[in-house]
């Protein structure tokens, strides 16, 4: 029963990790806009409020639980957890350090792109149950950009599969050499705006826009379970830098033990900063320029890296 | 037969799976159906996991509910209007078609008596290196229809389903 | 054993939706669960170690030929689904029962 056990205690750890996560990201993504506006961001609880989400937070989970009445009850409680649930799952795959990966599988990239994908259903459901045009648009639109954005993530976390030769992200990370960042650069660039865009954040929040589809699939939404979207959209944010650190810039690879996570957190950090300057610095993207860019740019550009990899491959 | 923890699990998985199934065929809403369809594609990934197949759950997950379940959903959205209001979905047939399914059922667990399943409790995970060899080397023709099949499915689709905007 | 019999009950299952629902999505997931159904019953009776040897008997081969029934299910669900909604777009019609032009 230790499996059972053990899983438990990692699935905990994850949620925790997820939450401490969330929540830090929100203060960081604060600060980060603040500065880029001007602006101070949140000052008052906490050294540089850095406890002003916990607040937000104890406000949002004390506020009533309001499900509207015209909605279809079940599915809308559901939803917003089928987001969640597969954006925490896929951190338990993310190496942090040498032992320290929680669940080592020989398809641990496969596991990482492919879960996250079942929270496209959570997102729909979320539009559809809702039972307004609004969300129902916001909905369809979140899902086609989710599954179309899909594609190029996967070709580019293929790349680097195909150049460490296996799909393990542990061996991916433990075979990293200097000059694969180069070599991979162009599936790196993939790999990140197509994170972006896989979570809806700006400038690809098209679905779930204010001014165009007043908050799209979620317009619903409020309270704790409103505050479920959040956390996985920053939970996903994490997973995707960590993996991104992991996969595509040698992780922790180089120092031992606990300098090493400190490496890749630094390494993560500078994504998360990179992925927020993207969204406070860039207009949003028009639907149809968004499937456009997934479909005739980045999926091109990932095609060439694989050709690229390949063209490598045999003088290693 | 002892009753350790694998197989309590595959006995939880395959009821959940049995369960899901007869929703989907059963529930005559249809955005419940899918959500039955998806719980089923888990089960079974979970049951693919359990026989150390790990590949092939998470292709389960990714193909099955990141992309056929995805379809399904986006395809009931777009024809919704044209069915609202007309609930009655299953047929008067059901007793004929219990009685088929039923049959069938005997039949293929009569014939299936002989092969002995020999899942132990703990399967061995599938390794990638071997898998990706089969497929690369004795497999590589029928690999490669595949490709040809899914190429050919994509251009389909796209003619069909967009076709009328002439 | 178990998983062999999932599988041939979780087909039966689908043969059954398949024979009773008028909708063309409700018939499609039938379709779904059929084929969930036998690549179950591939992988289980290939799962599982030799009590003798402890290889797995033919557990590769059986992997990739269930890869390969995946590739051609999620072709065959794609374009089902792009004749649903074709045709709910030109007739209006999303049930079986209502598409009776051909017969005689």
């Amino acid at each position: 029963m230790t499996g059972f056990v053990g899983g438990a205690v990692y699935g905990l750890a994850g949620g925790l990790v997820i939450a401490v996560a969330a929540l830090f990201g929100v203060w960081w993504e604060r600060k980060v806009s603040a500065r880029i506006q001007m602006r101070l961001g949140p000052t008052e609880i906490g050294p540089a409020g850095l406890f002003q989400t916990l607040a937000d937070t104890i406000k949002l989970v004390l506020k009533e639980d309001i499900t509207p009445r015209q909605v279809d009850r079940p599915l809308f409680r559901m939803a917003p957890l089928l987001v969640f649930t597969p954006i925490a799952m896929s951190l338990v795959v993310i190496p942090f350090a040498g032992g320290w990966v929680p669940l080592n599988t020989s398809v641990g990239m496969l596991f990482f792109v492919a879960v996250p994908s079942v929270s496209v259903i959570g997102v729909l459901l979320a539009g559809f149950s809702s039972g307004n045009t609004y969300a129902t648009l916001g909905g369809l639109r979140g899902a086609a950009q989710m599954i179309s954005y899909e594609l190029p993530r996967t070709l580019s976390v293929l790349a680097m599969a195909l150049l460490a030769g296996s799909l393990a992200p542990l061996e991916v990370m433990n075979r990293y050499e200097w000059w694969w960042t180069p070599a991979t650069f162009i599936a790196l660039i993939v790999y990140f705006i197509s994170s972006i865009a896989e979570l809806n954040r700006g400038p690809f929040d098209i679905p779930e826009a204010e001014s165009e589809l007043v908050a799209g699939y979620f317009a619903d939404y409020s309270g704790i379970r409103w505050a479920i979207f959040m956390m996985s959209e920053y939970g996903g944010l994490v997973a995707a830098s960590f993996f991104g650190a992991a996969i595509f810039m040698g992780g922790a690879q180089g120092l031992p033990g606990v300098f090493g996570v400190l490496l890749i957190f630094a390494k993560a950090l500078v994504l998360i900063t990179l992925m927020m300057l993207v969204k406070w610095t860039f207009p949003r993207f028009r639907s149809d320029q968004l499937l456009t860019l997934a479909w005739k740019v980045l999926t091109p550009m990932a095609l060439v890296q694989l050709v690229i990899v390949g063209v490598i491959l045999p003088w290693l | 037969m002892s009753f350790d923890a694998p197989t309590i699990v595959q006995i939880i998985l395959g009821a959940i799976a049995l369960l899901s199934a007869m929703t989907v065929v059963l529930v005559r809403e249809i955005m419940r159906m899918a959500i039955g369809l998806g719980v089923f594609l888990l089960s079974v990934a979970g049951l693919f996991l359990l026989y150390g197949a790990s590949f092939l759950a998470t292709s389960e997950v990714f193909v099955y509910v990141g992309g056929v379940l995805v379809l399904m959903l986006f395809a009931i959205m777009l024809v919704q209007r044209s069915d609202s209001g007309r609930a009655v979905l299953v047929s008067r047939h059901d007793i004929g078609s219990a009685s088929v399914a039923l049959g069938l059922f005997v039949m293929l667990t009569v014939a299936l008596q002989g092969v002995s399943n020999r899942f132990t409790g703990s399967a061995p995970e599938s390794s990638m290196q071997e898998l990706s060899e089969v497929l690369m080397g004795g497999r590589l023709v029928q690999y490669e229809i595949a490709g040809l099949l899914l190429l050919v499915a994509l251009v389909a689709v796209i003619v069909i389903a967009g076709g009328d905007e002439r | 054993m178990i998983g062999v019999l999932v599988s041939v009950a979780v087909f039966c299952i689908g043969v059954y939706g398949v024979l009773t629902r008028r909708d063309i999505v409700g018939v499609l997931a039938s379709i779904e669960v059929m084929l969930a159904g036998s690549m179950l019953a591939l992988v289980a009776m290939a799962s599982g170690a030799d009590s003798v040897t402890g290889v797995r008997p033919l557990g590769q081969s059986i992997e990739a030929v269930v890869l390969l029934l995946m590739v051609i299910d999620a072709a065959e669900a794609a374009v089902g689904l792009a004749l649903l909604v074709s045709v709910a777009r030109r007739r209006g019609v999303t049930r079986i029962d209502e598409l009776q032009e051909v017969k005689g």
